[in-house]
């Protein structure tokens, strides 16, 4: 076959392929989303079953010493440095 | 003394032809690059072996009746190893990250143009005397683009089966190179103001949704692109298993066992396709550079595609991710975790750069469908 036909075609199946790579993977971003607001969370029946365990929580949260969270913090991200 | 002379007849040293030494040092070359350097040792291991055992005169091995040659046959003659693979693979993905930010299915399918691009280049390699790829041989090569062996093989047995061996060789290759790729690409296409964007944290995903994922996906491929379905399909079968939580065994067993003992005959296969006729000609030089080409390219536009997503979010999406986009899970998004880091010391990428690698797992099975629905 000549080498200007060979590379038409190629033109040809890079455009096909990526337009329908983007059509395929856009469709699965809005199959993605649409699920992601019809099916209800998992953490949600949880929280909305004890609100008075989480405001606590959240409270306690809130006390906890900044130089523990600096500290905590810092040895994480040695921890993923070293990985 | 005759009995001494047929001896002598049946050794290997009498039989040795110059490309079988050849060819065994190509082996023994991916033994050291196995063993020493850590390229891909699961894969590279069994390549370099097979390519020996495949080069040994007289011993047969993959010629009808031969180990390898049933081997070869069997899995990847029939396409079960790569799809068998990609059954593990799928029982090892976890699609959280992308579920909680689907348009990281933009950066995968972006990263694609590396497959095209390389395409287009592998035919216009063609120009130069010596080259005479069809456009089956350039699709093969080109999804090495892709960045994921299994797909790789899988497409190259189906399109281009007397290149599989070097195609098989340059993709396991490339990527465990892509730490060394990938870098100076992204350094070179972003600010670093815009590679020190912090993410916003993921929302955690339900169970249900990581469920249904697998068979929306599936649904999609079978409405949409069937050619893509025994790639997606087992992926499918695999990500189901892990997240439906009520068959562990199976799912224990598609990521250990199953995919550890098809690795080994797979590894075996690919190097038994490494036989010095098809692998000692400039097409294979032209396949290592296409294969460099596509991984770059895939690169490039990946992160060009995270450029564009970032201007249009108003700087809440780091242009690094695009890297991530060409598949190697989960080298790539390794690769964007440290490269990001560089740049913010506390910017931590990697749950976020997990969304566009697998993306790029679901776009590189894609296109191979897309090529074997228009080409095969």
């Amino acid at each position: 076959m000549d080498i200007s036909e060979l590379l038409l075609q190629a033109g040809n199946l890079m455009l096909v392929g990526m337009v329908s790579v983007f059509l395929f993977l856009g469709l699965l971003v809005l199959v993605v989303q649409s699920v992601a607001k019809l099916v209800p969370a998992d953490e949600l029946p949880v929280a909305s079953n004890k609100p008075t365990t989480q405001a606590p929580a959240a409270q306690a949260s809130n006390q906890v010493n900044p130089k523990l969270i600096a500290a905590i913090s810092t040895a994480v991200q040695q921890y993923r440095n070293n990985n | 003394m005759d009995g001494l002379i047929t001896l002598w007849h049946d050794t290997g040293i009498y039989h040795f032809e110059w490309k079988q030494l050849v060819m065994m040092a190509v082996g023994a070359l991916l033994l050291f690059l196995a063993i020493v350097k850590k390229f891909e040792p699961l894969l590279l291991l069994p390549i370099g072996f097979g390519a020996i055992l495949a080069n040994i005169p007289n011993a047969g091995f993959t010629d009808p009746g031969g180990i390898l040659y049933y081997i070869y046959e069997i899995g990847i003659g029939s396409t079960v190893f790569p799809l068998l693979i990609f059954m593990g693979v799928g029982a090892m993905t976890d699609f959280g990250a992308l579920i909680a930010n689907p348009k990281m299915l933009f950066l995968g399918a972006a990263a694609q143009f590396g497959i095209f691009a390389t395409l287009f280049g592998a035919i216009a390699l063609n120009l130069i005397p010596g080259f005479e790829f069809t456009l089956q041989d350039a699709s093969a090569i080109a999804i090495i683009g892709g960045a994921d062996g299994p797909t790789a093989i899988f497409l190259a047995s189906k399109l281009a089966p007397d290149l599989l061996g070097a195609i098989a060789v340059a993709a396991y290759s490339y990527m465990a190179l892509v730490p060394l790729i990938q870098p100076p690409i992204m350094r070179a296409l972003t600010s670093e103001k815009e590679r020190a964007i912090q993410m916003e944290q993921l929302r955690p995903v339900s169970k249900a949704e990581k469920i249904l994922f697998p068979l929306l996906v599936l649904f999609a491929c079978i409405l949409f692109l069937p050619s893509a379905t025994p790639l997606v399909g087992m992926f499918c079968l695999g990500n189901l298993m892990r997240e439906s939580g009520v068959v562990d065994r199976l799912s224990g067993a598609a990521q250990n066992e199953i995919i550890n003992t098809v690795t080994i005959f797979l590894g075996l296969a690919v190097g038994s396709k490494l036989s010095a006729e098809a692998f000692l000609s400039v097409e294979t030089l032209g396949i290592l550079a296409l294969g460099a080409v596509a991984f770059s390219v895939g690169t490039g536009s990946g992160v060009m595609m995270a450029k564009v997503m970032s201007r249009l979010s108003g700087g809440k999406v780091n242009p690094l991710l695009g890297a991530a986009g060409v598949s190697a899970v989960p080298m790539a998004a390794r690769v964007v975790n440290k490269v990001g880091l560089e740049s913010n010391p506390q910017n931590f990428l990697l749950m976020h750069a997990m969304g566009p690698n697998v993306a790029g797992v679901l776009g590189s099975a894609v296109a191979a469908g897309v090529l074997l629905a228009l080409v095969g």
